[in-house]
């Protein structure tokens, strides 16, 4: 089992998560982890179950990824800014230092803001949780040192690609100048498509890069990869999508809310229709969601956060393994280490 | 010599990375939201010993080593390598220390080796999770004040000096994590 410091210290941690957004009347809300829809996202894999009734009415039920889709919902009947800290569910996922199947999720949404201002709602939580804890801005892990003052180092994707991969600007949108990239650089397979390019420089060439020092907030994602987040005005090939890096795990996904429903109703519609094409679990489109949509959403900022690694990063823990309290692969032991 | 896809390499295997043998320390599976199945390496260079990173796509193809892994004894180390025999045919295998990192002070006798070797090159070492070592030196002590573990430093017949509870004594044999090198508990 992991040291039960290490389980009073998270709980203090989430403690101070808490205090941060109830101390700004954010709503803090619970919503359902056994759903109908699932989200729509090609590569994440779902667990699957059935819900059963005593008269013996059954239906297909799943286990969430993310709140996202429900707490969208609530946005639709104005409940305004909130968040939630509750367990996600990935299936499909492989065992390391930085993934377990369930995981804690910390999402929240404000309202009449964008992604600028939930970039600097991170770096506020950062402030408060560490002055919390009684610790300075500066934090150690694993042999090296961070600062988590404010303001955090700020790079667009395209900057960073360029800066990093030495892919130039004019390349950036093209499979076949990646791909050249990507042969250049040791990648010794068969063509890869936009998507798998990019993530190929991302992961060799550029997130090595990242938070290295400072946390690091990535912006701007081309929109092929913010299938929920709204494109950019002055370039509708990008999105307005951040990441949070810091010491190579990346912290927290975060968006300017896409709220146009016909839009957001054709990108899921491509989305499962990807899933199929995968293999993966199929189900239907979330048309709740899209009804929420139509009735109006207020302009929102939202990021979905992993708890579980912001507490490896506090507690100086080198492994996922060592903050969740019995891990999926301690549980189910024997089938994994066959 | 056997390819693989990136995506089957393991922890523990020895591949060729830029036509350099590598033995790989982690291997994650990632799969970036928007991206599909990549494969995160960390490996570390047999001749040189440098770490490299590298993430493979799932099914890019990798060479991976044909190894042979050979049960030795471990008999004496000198200042530049370890000696093992192999006691079927009283062979012996000088491994440089190097390569043996910073498991030569887990070593006894009586511990089950395997020597890996690819094409009569030595690669390493590979030592069972744990090992059962004799407790040279454990001063007496007490608990301070501490709201954590009392523990004290304790030096193992091998040199080796780890942290390990209060009521050890010299003489004792303790079971020790060879990953780690931390202490597991008393036989």
């Amino acid at each position: 089992m992991i040291n039960s410091q290490v389980i009073k210290d998270r709980a203090k941690i989430t403690g101070l998560i808490r205090g941060f957004f109830t101390q700004q009347d954010f709503l803090e809300v619970e919503t359902p982890l056994l759903v109908k829809h699932p989200g729509t996202e090609p590569y994440l894999e779902v667990f699957e179950t059935e819900l059963k009734t005593d008269r013996g009415q059954t239906a297909r039920a799943f286990l969430s990824t993310s709140p996202e889709l429900s707490m969208k919902k609530l946005l639709g009947e104005g409940l305004g800014n909130m968040f939630q800290i509750c367990k996600s569910f990935r299936n499909g996922e492989g065992i390391g230092d930085w993934h377990n199947h369930e995981f804690t999720i910390l999402e929240w949404y404000r309202v009449d803001a964008d992604y600028t201002q939930i970039m600097q709602d991170f770096e506020q939580m950062m402030v408060y949780v560490l002055e919390g804890l009684g610790r300075d801005m500066v934090i150690e892990y694993q042999g090296n040192k961070y600062d988590l003052s404010s303001p955090w180092e700020r790079v667009s994707v395209v900057e960073a690609f360029e800066k990093y991969a030495n892919v130039l600007e004019k390349d950036f949108f093209s499979a076949d100048a990646l791909n050249k990239h990507c042969l250049n650089e040791g990648y010794s397979g068969q063509k890869l498509n936009y998507d798998d390019a990019f993530y190929w420089i991302m992961q060799n060439k550029v997130e090595p890069y990242l938070g290295r020092s400072k946390p690091t907030i990535i912006y701007d994602y081309p929109v092929s990869q913010a299938a929920l987040s709204k494109r950019k005005k002055t370039d509708p090939r990008l999105a307005e999508r951040f990441e949070v890096y810091l010491a190579g795990l990346e912290l927290g996904n975060a968006f300017s809310e896409l709220i146009d429903p016909v839009e957001q109703k054709s990108r899921m519609v491509a989305e499962l229709e990807m899933r199929k094409a995968l293999g993966k679990v199929e189900y239907e489109l979330d048309t709740d969601f899209i009804s929420a949509l139509e009735k109006g959403l207020p302009e929102t900022g939202g990021i979905a956060v992993g708890v579980d690694r912001l507490v490896m990063l506090l507690l100086d823990k080198p492994s996922i393994q060592d903050v969740i309290i019995f891990p999926v692969n301690q549980i189910f032991k024997k089938e994994l280490n066959k | 010599m056997p390819s693989i896809k990136a995506g089957n390499i393991t922890k523990g295997c020895y591949i060729l990375f830029k036509n350099q043998p590598y033995h790989v320390t982690k291997a994650d599976f990632n799969s970036p939201g928007k991206g599909s199945a990549f494969m995160r390496c960390k490996m570390k260079s047999v001749k040189t010993g440098q770490t490299q990173d590298f993430t493979y796509k799932s099914n890019e193809m990798v060479e991976e080593l044909d190894i042979q892994s050979l049960k030795m004894q471990f008999l004496y180390a000198d200042n530049t390598s370890a000696v093992f025999m192999d006691d079927r045919t009283y062979e012996q295998q000088e491994v440089p220390k190097a390569l043996l990192e910073d498991k030569l002070d887990l070593l006894t006798a009586d511990i089950e080796c395997y020597i890996m070797l690819s094409e009569d090159e030595v690669l390493g070492v590979s030592l069972p999770p744990k090992v059962k070592l004799k407790v040279k030196e454990a001063r007496d002590a007490v608990a301070g004040n501490t709201v954590g573990q009392a523990r004290k430093e304790v030096e193992l017949e091998t040199g080796l000096k780890l942290q390990a509870p209060l009521f050890v004594k010299t003489g004792d044999t303790l079971i020790v994590d060879t990953d780690s090198k931390q202490y597991v508990s008393r036989t």
